[in-house]
């Protein structure tokens, strides 16, 4: 792998381009340290305060426990899902990364008026004489929500690496008598390795910079304190952002040094990926998936499902009508489907470079813009969206050029999610056998032929898994979706959001639904058909 | 062949990603025609509209679309001003608009309770408004320096789920809450704009002192913490909780989706309580603006007669101008609630309120 380092060195303009965007990605953290030091405030002192050390303590081991149990949960589905020969694989496939779609401020609503006493579950099984005791709050509240809402961030790059894995090593452990678990924990997972990582940290991050599932949950953790205190004491809500950013750095430096990242850029790739019969174990893999499923999917789609369709009942007899007329819905699900496709390919693009950079040319240039592009991901979304504005404002011809545009909103989003599809981008870039570029240079092909003819198409299962990532994560953004967007611009986040707040839950219903209906489609597509012909 | 197949594949989608560019960019003017809801503001039996008067007026709003857009699109049908929104939460819009300064496009600010006001005016962010328009309400729901004006109101009331109590068994009084047989009984939403409001009142009123300690009595009463009003009234029709300190109109608005299996009313307490207090949504001008003129006809257009007649028979508010009644669904406004509170004293409180709130441990509960 050393050699990598000697023969290639970097181009000039890809390194000047992964300079730009790590720039970019540097808007939010620049600008936390800017109003931290216009608005006089003292993270330092801060820090040592109880008042700062217990949601701190809180909020790294809920974001860490998350963390682990989703490691566990979307490893498992992936390889049930992608690599035996488990009953319903294909309708599996399709529903199992749509969790990610609920923004968590309904998910987590609907989740509790499903599952809490009183609730839907809790009338029915009082009809037959059980009595539900559990109450969905505080650590375990949180912990299970968020564990629910954010395997996807493990399935779905893993799934897609555990498909393209070639047989041969796995078979060879076979033959050599290793069980299919030995063969699992020896073979297969040192591959999977640094993916798994990757998406594990997304989920840390994730969890610390989530402010819908805590706030429901009523579990204190840090960025519950800087929603708290947002508008009545700015500089302490500045400062405990800032904090954030700094304990996110620490993580994604942390899991740098400790994870052995191991590039297969030497692999041979023969032999298809191999499937394995499941035997007594189907029984209870199939319980998996379906337990997953129906907390994950099923527990929220009840409650609002139950709302959408109170809704649409009380229309067709004849009570109050609902708020939000078809016209709408159908503008807000056109804007939510064209927005986040036009973001999820745009973020893959942006991060394509830095992650060339890193994966063939090994450059600290690229480590350190692939460090700031993730541990950008621990930033609340209204703090992305405040910091947007403010270096928007403070730029004339970005002032001319972008406010009010939808291109600034993409630009946003891509800030905000580009860590999404930055590991599994950097993953399928280092996929790519270095022997069959040696060999297009042989042959005569230049670097962009090349591009186009080995590397994309090899490529093409991650590229279109961190799309899909990106895509299913826009579909529900809403702080950022409310600030930065044209006047007038809606989605299904935003009118669900609308709806909600004042407890138009039928209309909430109705969008949520929707919402849900629209990654269905968009999973299938991306996920599933292009996944399935590579 | 499998890589020409995809390179097709990847053409097809560019070309769709281009045409989605292209067909996503559109604009929206003021409309043409009106209905819907808005037909009920205005006017009845008209289905035309103004003409365009060439007068833009860009709204940043923390009262949700489905509330108040209709409002909004009669406005503009009306007058034929070009109206933009951007919606949100009051308080993020406030962050939003100072980050902005002097070049936000916000015209108008309407915020659904006080707080996020007091801070812009702290910021020196809001301009005057014309008398004529303050004196569309009576003096206690508009501010003396003449920065905001209130257009409709809350009532603070206790939700209550209907299985465990009658208002018989209920007190006259937020402070007979301490009480031994209200032990781990009421939710409080101790982050909530309108409830930190509510004890910036509660604090002028009595004195940090009584409020303080009522709120310490309440903790140690086993008072429950909930992040907001909604989350409240929907547990208390569960039964998860049994009662819960709440702004009035959100159990209207789950009855008429959930009907019975919503098993929560609302209880008002006595009129000179503090716990049935009003708290007004308001209407704020930026300093900024360069559209004043059609600015102060939209916050005279939401203080006229048919527009506080939606508030309150559609979105069961309380009316602040033009001699409207309450809708007679609504608990009883008594001259006693209003006019009782100097609502510009809560600017500075608010700051105070929070962190008392936070001190009494509520949020941990």
């Amino acid at each position: 792998m050393s050699q990598i380092e000697i023969k290639r060195s970097t181009p000039v303009t890809l390194r000047l381009i992964v300079y730009a965007f790590a720039f970019l990605f540097s808007f939010p953290g620049l600008y936390l340290v800017w109003r931290n030091f216009t608005e006089e405030s003292d993270p330092i002192g801060l820090i040592s305060t109880q008042r700062v050390l217990a949601p701190l303590w809180r909020t790294v081991s809920l974001a860490f426990t998350v963390s682990m149990t989703t490691a566990v949960i979307g490893t498992a589905l992936a390889w049930l899902t992608s690599r035996t020969d488990l009953f319903g694989n294909r309708l599996w496939r399709i529903l199992l990364p749509i969790p990610l779609v609920f923004p968590t401020f309904i998910g987590a609503a609907a989740f509790i008026r499903t599952m809490n006493p009183g609730g839907l579950i809790n009338r029915m099984l009082g009809g037959i004489g059980i009595d539900t005791i559990v109450e969905m709050r505080g650590f375990f509240g949180a912990w299970l929500v968020l564990t629910l809402f954010c395997y996807p961030y493990v399935y779905l790059p893993v799934a897609a690496r555990l498909r393209q894995l070639p047989g041969s090593l796995e078979e060879n452990a076979r033959v050599l008598g290793q069980s299919s678990f030995q063969t699992f924990r020896r073979i297969v997972l040192p591959q999977i390795g640094s993916i798994l990582a990757a998406g594990s940290l997304l989920v840390f991050l994730y969890t610390i910079s989530d402010f819908g599932a805590v706030q429901l949950m009523r579990y204190d953790t840090l960025t519950r304190s800087i929603y708290t205190n947002r508008l009545i004491n700015q500089s302490t809500a500045l400062a405990l952002s800032l904090l954030l950013l700094l304990l996110a750095a620490v993580i994604v430096l942390s899991e740098r040094f400790f994870s052995k990242v191991t590039f297969t850029s030497e692999e041979t790739l023969t032999g298809k990926p191999v499937r394995y019969t499941l035997g007594k174990w189907r029984i209870p893999g199939l319980a998996t998936v379906l337990l997953v499923l129906l907390l994950s999917i099923g527990a929220p789609m009840l409650a609002l499902g139950d709302w959408a369709a109170d809704g649409i009942s009380r229309t067709t007899r004849g009570g109050s009508p609902l708020t939000v007329d078809r016209g709408q819905v159908i503008e807000s699900t056109w804007n939510t489907l064209s927005i986040s496709v036009i973001s999820g390919f745009v973020a893959v693009l942006a991060v394509l470079p830095i992650a060339f950079l890193v994966a063939r040319y090994r450059s600290r240039t690229g480590s350190i813009a692939h460090a700031v592009v993730i541990a950008t991901f621990a930033v609340p979304g209204l703090l992305i969206a405040l910091s947007m504005r403010f270096w928007v404002l403070r730029t004339d011809w970005a002032f001319e050029l972008l406010d009010n545009t939808k291109t600034l909103l993409v630009f946003s989003y891509i800030v905000r999610f580009g860590s999404l599809a930055m590991g599994v981008v950097l993953v399928a870039v280092a996929a790519v056998p270095k022997r069959l570029h040696d060999v297009g240079q042989t042959l005569g092909a230049k670097r962009p032929s090349r591009f186009f003819r080995i590397d994309i198409p090899l490529m093409a299962p991650g590229l279109a898994a961190a799309a899909g990532l990106v895509i299913l994560s826009t579909m529900k953004e809403l702080p950022i979706t409310l600030l930065i967007s044209p006047l007038g611009f809606s989605t299904l986040a935003t009118r669900i959001f609308s709806s909600f707040e004042d407890a138009f839950v039928a209309e909430a219903g109705i969008m949520a639904v929707i919402l849900v209906l629209l990654s269905f489609a968009l999973t299938w597509f991306l996920v599933i058909r292009r996944a399935d012909h590579l | 062949m499998r890589v020409q197949f995809n390179a097709m594949r990847l053409r097809i989608l560019f070309l769709t990603l281009i045409t989605i560019l292209i067909l996503a960019s559109c604009g929206n003017g003021n409309p043409q025609t009106i209905d819907g809801r808005a037909a009920e503001i205005y006017p009845p039996g008209i289905e035309k509209c103004a003409g365009s008067n060439g007068s833009t007026v860009t709204i940043y709003s923390g009262r949700t679309e489905n509330l108040i857009n209709p409002v909004l699109e009669a406005f503009a049908c009306e007058t034929g001003t070009n109206v933009q929104v951007r919606w949100g939460a009051s308080t993020d819009l406030a962050l939003l608009i100072n980050e902005e300064g002097e070049k936000t496009l916000a015209d108008v600010f309407l915020s659904r309770s006080p707080g996020p006001v007091g801070y812009l005016e702290s910021k020196d962010l809001l301009g005057e408004i014309s008398s004529e328009t303050l004196d569309l309400v009576e003096s206690q729901n508009r501010s003396a320096a003449g920065r905001w004006v209130g257009f409709s109101g809350r009532k603070r009331v206790m939700v209550y789920n209907t299985d465990e109590y009658s208002p018989k068994d209920l007190p006259e009084s937020v402070f007979d809450l301490t009480a031994e047989e209200f032990r781990n009984k009421v939710a409080l939403p101790g982050t909530n704009g309108s409830f930190i409001d509510w004890f910036t009142v509660f604090m002028d009123v009595h004195g940090k002192d009584v409020a303080t300690q009522w709120l310490d009595d309440m903790v140690t009463n086993g008072a429950t913490y909930y992040p907001n009003n909604r989350s409240i009234v929907e547990a208390a029709g569960r039964g998860e909780i049994s009662m819960g300190l709440v702004n009035h109109y959100y159990n209207y608005q789950i009855k008429a989706s959930e009907g019975n299996a919503h098993k929560a009313e609302n209880y008002d307490f006595d009129n000179k309580d503090i716990g049935s207090l009003l708290v007004i949504t308001a209407a704020t001008i930026l300093q900024s603006s360069e559209n004043i003129e059609a600015s102060e006809n939209l916050l005279q257009y939401l203080l006229t007669g048919p527009v506080q007649q939606y508030f309150t028979d559609r979105t069961f508010e309380y009316p602040l101008a033009a001699g409207i009644q309450p809708n007679a669904a609504l608990p009883e406004l008594t001259a006693l609630e209003i006019g009782s509170v100097d609502f510009d004293k809560l600017g500075g409180g608010f700051e105070e309120a929070s962190r008392i709130i936070e001190a009494s441990g509520i949020l941990n509960k």
